[in-house]
């Protein structure tokens, strides 16, 4: 009997508001305890919430990005349980009219590309947040997180396998960071992701029992889980035993490796969704989505093919540079002022991250712009200077901080390349007499002594010569 | 329309409310009969009226500026239980 | 002075004129409040120290010839389920008996910025839920017309207090009748707002698409004043209406009735109702006619269902609204519990009332998965059809005249065992809150034995000036 996976993904992504959803409390991560709080996020009586316009921007954003169906009238429900992180025992989201439906994102599977279809996305609100210390007899609650706002993507149950599902996370994300919609850090639960997952006989069109997986905090939490989840179920049903699949939440248990079963929140998970009598039903105007579209950037995967075509970037390189919005943005400005597509690649894959990394910079602190990198990689190009002396100027300009222009550092170096044959050749010509050994040894065969030569003339022309050119001077005299 | 007694206990655990049991039995009884009364004036047609044609929409928005409540003593003056800036609670079993 | 007399404008004036001090006025107010409110019960807090401090403030600015405020140096009682700054707002409830917000209800602050004085917080119905007061957690409120029998509710203590002298003006808040019942009952003048003219911020809510703050007062002037101060949009309530009216309510407001055209229902003259307050009914509707409207009795289905669907809608979005209160951020908490679920669920059964658990009960009930459909969405296309009607017949008249009541008020403690059995005559007011419709009770009559009886007048949406005018011109300006 063969079973095919079938998984449908829930995503929270909070929102890159400045203020909460419903009132104007800061959304600002890591702050003390509580102290991003006022009388509506709490829930005191008498208060009401007020949508912020920022979240529908984004909203709209999204949905746009995400190729969706915008739906110019949507509304608020209320989502009715009582849990103590929620202050007023109802979560204000949408139910029946979300902002946005359908929709899709591509993804790389087994060499082709698949749709993974989009059934909704809404908005809600966060609720607070829940400490429980190992060893005392309480829990503690921080209500910072108490109406953050969220937007809500449920996929279709297109997916089939844990490689497809970490593939399209990783797309989502990408598209979401891209667009400055969410800073999407699974880490800081500003992403998260659930699980829907059953398992059917091959060939089959009815939807088994699905179980609902909860708690993954990272891409491969989510692997994981659902292969997994994937052995447990198909076990189950190997054995006859496939009613024992029930629907139910389970949660990812690291530790363990495995899923296991949550005790519900809610016995009676009997919503009563109604319609939010405090807030309007909402019209987003065209303007709005106009806005929204022009505010997208081109998205991570017209890049892709952009800087394949015309770049002529390998599938590596492009990965990286890609994957990061900002470096992509870099390394096309540095391209866009005439550094040819191969160097710039090289020299930001290689020597500028190695630099990020041990300053612990991101690319858009790296102290030299554009400009300056630009500048320095033509006189590479150009021969100005050759490599290693391009270092050594990037290296000053990075760790000493100094703000001065190549051209100044590279002549106070003097370090400047030396081009000229004539001026060259009687150095090749005086380190091979001062060789005559390594020569002996070079015309009798062992060429990669040849390297050793080159060595020595460049450093006795104070690393200045142009590498090239010694290896002509040299390859004409030992001919 | 009848309501029984075991839906009326499974409203006031999702109400979170306990009572004893001759007050579960007598709100059984008289919501009973509020339903049915609502279900005899039902002589309207209703059909076209449809509850997604809203007569008042918004399309203006609060704009995304923080404001700082700023007196936090205050906020959380009526909170019986704090441990130092968290609302404590007895343990959640999660 | 007398201070019982005087009205909100007489006050303003006088103090302008320099007939007395704020600061003597208040003081007056607060010795007579010890004297009278003893046998009333109409207050649940004093603010004596702060209204004293205002009042000062607003002597100040007298004697620096200051611009004063459309309210300056009137005595505001209000209800206490509109939040008020450092002020315990309870809602007669044990729920929050001491729970002081940490912020000031819209209207409060539009009242202070006008200069006007808050001299206490009134007694009520537990959230508004009651018609009668007598569901108070700590106090019974009398009717001044009677000692014995209730002043209605659930704003019972701010009716009550303007009925006695012991407030100038209050301010009440109307779900289903809660300011025009008790008005009646009390015989003083009452005004539910048109849905979204003042805002909730503030306001402890009930029923959220009901509920409405308004003015109980002595004269319809006072009425006018107090919603030129109240009205208006307010972007922390996202319901409230942008609307907005810049001329004062009491412009055009001697205009009279010429002209207009008023109906009252054909079936009031056969309806199970106490045939005083008919005959009451009646009468005021001849004096319309003399007053120059054009009065007709025609069939007025809209008062003939509703109540079971006001029923349902309230109790729903009560059910919701009141799931906050679980003793975790503020609030009551119960003495003994073993975790975070007894906690809540102990809190709640001990610290509401009845009335209250069997309407959190009932809305949780009909918004139930299984009973959603049949009731909850019926209920509502129920309310949809009822506004089209009420559209209809305000596209041929201007008012609706009706009861406000169908009896008197009932004797203290004599509350119907089951009060979900509701008066029958309870629709004439809760179908224009389902409707979101402006109405006030204005007092029209009196029992043989003395007690008050009210008419409703009922305008379409926003037509607040025509009511006032209809409602000015029937009293012939008097105060009550």
């Amino acid at each position: 009997m063969k079973y095919e996976t079938i998984v449908g993904l829930e995503i929270h992504a909070e929102l890159k508001t400045k203020t909460k959803i419903f009132c104007s409390c800061s959304t600002k991560f890591g702050s003390r305890p509580n102290e991003n709080t006022c009388p509506v996020c709490l829930g005191l009586p008498g208060t009401l919430p007020v949508v912020n316009e920022e979240v529908i921007n984004l909203a709209v954003k999204a949905g746009i990005a995400l190729k969706c169906k915008i739906n110019q009238i949507s509304k608020m429900d209320r989502k009715n349980y009582f849990y103590p992180d929620l202050p007023k025992a109802y979560q204000i989201s949408q139910f029946n009219l979300p902002i946005c439906k359908d929709g899709y994102i591509e993804i790389n599977s087994k060499e082709k590309i698949k749709k993974v279809r989009l059934n909704r996305i809404h908005i809600e609100e966060d609720a607070g947040k829940l400490i429980h210390s190992e060893n005392e007899a309480y829990s503690l609650i921080d209500y910072n997180r108490a109406g953050i706002p969220l937007i809500e993507i449920v996929t279709e149950p297109d997916l089939r396998s844990a490689e497809e599902a970490v593939a399209f996370l990783k797309a989502l994300k990408e598209i979401l960071e891209y667009c400055d919609i969410s800073d999407c850090k699974m880490e800081e639960g500003s992403l998260r992701c659930d699980v829907n997952i059953s398992l059917r006989e091959k060939g089959s069109s009815k939807l088994n029992t699905k179980v609902e997986i909860k708690n993954l905090n990272s891409f491969k939490e989510l692997q994981r889980a659902i292969e997994q989840e994937e052995e447990r179920q198909r076990k189950l049903y190997a054995l006859g035993e496939g009613h024992k699949i029930i629907q139910e939440t389970r949660r990812f248990d690291s530790s363990k490796g495995e899923t296991v079963s949550m005790r519900t929140k809610e016995d009676i998970n009997d919503y009563r969704y109604f319609k939010e009598p405090d807030l309007l039903p909402i019209l987003i105007r065209n303007e709005i989505i106009e806005k929204a579209k022009e505010s997208i950037p081109e998205l991570p995967n017209e890049k892709r093919e952009r800087f394949k075509n015309i770049y002529k970037l390998n599938e590596k390189e492009i990965e990286i540079i890609v994957g990061d919005r900002s470096l992509a943005k870099y390394y096309e400005e540095l391209v866009n002022k005439g550094v040819n597509a191969k160097i710039a690649s090289n020299w930001l894959l290689s020597d500028i991250s190695r630099l990020m990394n041990e300053n612990k910079l991101t690319i858009d602190k790296f102290p030299v712009r554009p400009d300056r990198m630009s500048k320095l990689l033509k006189f590479v190009e150009s021969g100005k200077i050759n490599n290693s002396a391009a270092k050594e100027v990037l290296e000053e300009m990075v760790n000493k901080l100094s703000d001065e222009n190549p051209e100044e550092i590279i002549k106070k170096r003097g370090l400047i390349q030396e081009n000229s044959v004539e001026k060259i050749k009687p150095i090749v010509e005086k380190v091979l007499k001062e060789n005559e050994k390594v020569v002996e040894e070079y015309k009798n065969g062992k060429k990669q002594v040849k390297g050793f030569l080159v060595g020595m003339i460049i450093k006795a022309t104070e690393k200045k010569a142009n590498p090239r050119v010694i290896n002509e001077i040299l390859d004409e005299i030992l001919m | 329309m009848k309501i029984t007694i075991d839906e009326i206990k499974k409203i006031s655990s999702c109400a979170k409310l306990i009572f004893k049991e001759d007050e579960l039995e007598k709100m059984t009884r008289d919501f009973e009969k509020i339903l049915n009364n609502f279900d005899t004036n039902d002589s309207l047609n209703l059909e076209d009226i449809n509850l997604d044609n809203f007569d008042r929409v918004n399309s203006e928005f609060r704009k995304d500026e923080i404001e700082v409540f700023k007196d936090k003593k205050k906020l959380f003056r009526n909170t019986k239980s704090m441990r130092e800036e968290n609302i404590e609670v007895p343990k959640l079993i999660e | 002075m007398e201070i019982e007399k005087l009205t909100a404008l007489e006050i303003r004036e006088g103090i302008i004129r320099g007939d007395f001090s704020c600061e003597e006025l208040v003081k007056k107010l607060y010795k007579r409040i010890k004297v009278v409110d003893k046998d009333i019960n109409a207050y649940l807090t004093l603010c004596e120290e702060k209204a004293l401090e205002d009042a000062r403030k607003v002597d100040e600015k007298v004697k620096n010839k200051k611009i004063l405020g459309k309210l300056a140096g009137v005595p505001i009682a209000i209800k206490d389920n509109i939040c008020t700054d450092e002020i315990k707002t309870t809602c007669a409830s044990k729920m929050l008996e001491d729970f002081i917000p940490p912020y000031n209800a819209s209207v409060i602050k539009k009242l202070k910025e006008e200069d006007a004085i808050i001299i206490g917080k009134t007694n009520m119905d537990e959230f508004s839920m009651g018609g009668s007061t007598e569901n108070s957690a700590f106090k019974i409120t009398k009717n001044p017309h009677d000692l014995e029998r209730v002043p209605g509710g659930s704003s019972g203590g701010s009716a009550a207090a303007v009925a006695s002298g012991i407030a100038v003006l209050s301010l009440g808040s109307d779900t289903g009748g809660s300011i025009r019942q008790p008005a009646a009952f009390c015989g003083v003048i009452g005004l539910k707002p048109t849905y979204g003219l003042v805002s909730r911020f503030g306001l402890v809510s009930f029923a959220s698409s009901l509920d409405q703050i308004g003015p109980i007062t002595k004269s319809v002037k006072d009425c006018a004043l107090c919603l030129d101060v109240v009205a208006g949009y307010d972007p922390k309530d996202n319901t409230s209406s942008k609307s907005q009216e810049t001329i004062s309510y009491l412009e055009g407001i001697d205009a009279g009735v010429r002209g207009m055209k008023i109906v009252l229902p054909e079936e009031l003259l056969s309806q199970d109702i106490n045939v005083e307050i008919k005959n009451a009914i009646e009468e005021s509707a001849k004096k319309f006619k003399e007053l120059g409207a054009e009065v007709e009795y025609i069939p007025l289905s809209v008062f003939n269902r509703g109540l079971s669907s006001y029923y349902i809608i309230s109790s729903a979005e009560a059910s919701s609204n009141l799931g906050r209160y679980d003793g975790i951020r503020y609030g009551y908490r119960t003495k003994e519990f073993k975790d975070v679920y007894e906690l809540m669920v102990k809190s709640r059964s001990e610290a509401f009332g009845e009335e209250v658990k069997r309407r959190i009960m009932f809305g949780t009930l009909v918004l139930s998965s299984n009973y959603y459909d049949d009731y909850y969405k019926k209920a509502l296309k129920f309310r949809g059809n009822l506004s089209r009607e009420f559209k209809k017949i305000f596209e041929g008249y201007d008012l609706i005249l009706s009861p406000v009541t169908l009896d008197f008020p009932s004797k203290i403690g004599e509350k119907k065992s089951n009060s979900l059995e509701m008066n029958f005559g309870d629709v004439y007011t809760s179908n224009v809150n389902l409707a979101g419709l402006p109405a006030i009770s204005i007092p029209c009559g009196k029992s043989t034995n003395g007690l008050p009886i009210g008419i409703q007048i009922i305008g379409d949406h926003f037509s607040e000036r025509k009511i006032l005018r209809a409602a000015e011109a029937f009293l012939g300006g008097a105060k009550v």
